[in-house]
């Protein structure tokens, strides 16, 4: 007869680590759906200051009824139902760039894209604001953070990963990878999105003019601002797959109450 | 294993269903007055840190889209405006009334007198797109000095002489620090030749540090108030009245 191991639980995450997580990740979904909504008034990228078709990176639009096309860097594919010709969101097609089911709200409207888009950005701000104080506060920041001494020790954890060597490198609660991952996200694309996202308004750029010029110019922030919204959609689908195929059950449950289980 | 399987399609299956529901929910919470009304909250928040403070960038001559992009409204096809347009905009006068102790009424060869300003700026879009124009005329802080606001102005009511096809006219409105910015101008000319109909001929509103909405084109009165609530639905402007932020510096 087996004796059933004792339950080893320990206490993962604090309530504000838990809440941000929550909050980032209903304003990063709504920031996404709102973002493609005001995305679709202009469906140009530009790496310009103005808009300038000669510099043109990204376009997605209909040439004509029924068909859909994207332009990247001057090659052109056709993705009707995709991209450029899709859902209206009331039951038929038009020349919608994304379409109706993955924008906020759920058909066109421009200014209702921009109002879930700024009131969600402000929540996203003073979430990462609160965060960052409670973290450095409370001393976890520094073992989230990537040291000069992690970089070493990256390879390694990758290779342990892809069973190429036993055992991974010593560290502390968060791997060499997961630091690199959390720093990149973080610090340093969250604040670019953010960033370009103000040298977008008229009244900041007034203000602070270099924070455009930085960037390339206003059409060009727009690109920046686009470009990591999608390094930031690739960090999630990366973090979804992993919790979903590393002890799902337990991890969701640590980052509701708190608690982990350890096996 | 076997039982932490089951768990995970159940979340697989509540978390794909939750996905789905999202379309209607975001839909009733768009058309949700109360909802809208905590979302807009945020407005005068950035109206209050981003404000007139600044000035917008000013370029050289070799930045100038030579063919400035046309947008906004149709440009007026009417039986008043194509008699403005036959006539060299000679019998074109612009009315400056409501709370002032002088209301004038100008033609161009006045607005012409006052002093002139000339800016290359960018236009920002509200839909995402940029153009750089050269704008000269009369900063709108000239006429207001001629017009002289009393104490109860608090806006300055554009009216314009475009509709957007179903008769309602367009308007916009700035408060009066908006409205005294030195880049707020009156334009009379874009690149170097006179306003033609299509950017707004004769008079339009250039305000760079606000989105193209703000500044309206073929302007025919000036008007200053005490506030915009009883005028059309209350919010101050066309696209307003329709959704937009009256504070268009985002």
């Amino acid at each position: 007869m087996k004796v059933a191991a004792p339950r080893r639980v320990i206490y993962r995450y604090a309530l504000l680590t838990r809440a941000s997580h929550w909050i980032w990740f209903v304003a990063f979904f709504v920031l996404v759906g709102s973002g493609l909504q005001i995305f679709n008034a202009s469906p140009n990228l530009d790496a310009s200051d103005k808009s300038d078709p000669a510099r043109r990176v990204l376009a997605i639009g209909s040439p004509t009824d029924g068909v859909g096309a994207t332009t990247l860097f001057g090659h052109t594919f056709v993705t009707t139902g995709w991209l450029g010709w899709t859902g209206d969101g009331m039951g038929s097609r038009g020349a919608h760039a994304f379409g109706a089911s993955i924008t906020i709200p759920g058909y066109q409207d421009l200014s209702g894209g921009r109002r879930w888009h700024f009131f969600f950005a402000w929540v996203a701000v003073i979430c990462w604001l609160a965060w960052l104080l409670s973290s450095a506060v409370k001393g976890n920041l520094r073992e989230m953070l990537l040291r000069p001494s992690d970089v070493p020790k990256l390879w390694p954890m990758q290779a342990y990963y892809l069973k190429l060597r036993k055992t991974p490198p010593p560290h502390g609660i968060y791997n060499p990878l997961q630091k690199a991952a959390y720093t990149l996200v973080l610090f340093v694309i969250a604040p670019l999105v953010v960033v370009t996202g103000l040298a977008l308004s008229p009244g900041i750029d007034a203000i602070a003019n270099p924070l455009t010029v930085v960037f390339g110019g206003r059409q060009f922030a727009r690109l920046w601002h686009f470009a990591g919204m999608l390094l930031l959609l690739g960090f999630f689908a990366i973090h979804v797959f992993q919790v979903l195929t590393q002890k799902v059950v337990n991890q969701m449950r640590s980052m509701i109450t708190g608690w982990y289980e350890l096996t | 294993m076997v039982r932490a399987n089951v768990k995970r399609r159940i979340f697989l299956a509540s978390t794909v269903s939750a996905l789905a529901g999202c379309g209607p929910i975001s839909a009733a919470l768009s058309q949700n007055g109360a909802v809208q009304g905590a979302l807009a909250s945020v407005e005068p928040l950035d109206h209050a840190l981003i404000g007139t403070r600044g000035f917008a960038r000013e370029y050289g001559e070799r930045d100038v889209d030579r063919n400035f992009r046309v947008n906004g409204f149709a440009t007026p096809s009417d039986a008043r405006y194509a008699a403005l347009v036959a006539g060299g905009f000679s019998s074109y006068r612009l009315i400056v009334d409501g709370a002032v102790e002088r209301p004038g009424a100008f033609t161009l060869a006045q607005l012409e007198r006052l002093p002139q300003r000339t800016q290359i700026t960018r236009h920002d879009c509200v839909e995402g797109w940029s153009a750089i124009g050269k704008w000269s005329g009369v900063p709108l802080s000239a006429v207001l000095d001629a017009v002289a606001p009393r104490d109860d102005a608090r806006y300055v009511v554009f009216r314009c002489m475009d509709n957007d096809g179903a008769g309602n006219l367009y308007y916009e409105s700035l408060d009066l620090h908006q409205a005294r910015h030195p880049q707020t101008l009156l334009a009379l000319r874009l690149n170097d030749a006179p306003l033609d109909p299509d950017h707004g001929a004769p008079v339009r509103l250039r305000i760079p540090l606000q989105l193209g909405y703000k500044s309206a084109k073929w302007i025919a009165r000036i008007e200053l108030i005490g506030n915009f609530a009883n005028i059309y639905a209350g919010k101050g402007g066309y696209w307003e009245d329709r959704g937009y932020e009256w504070y268009a510096g985002i």
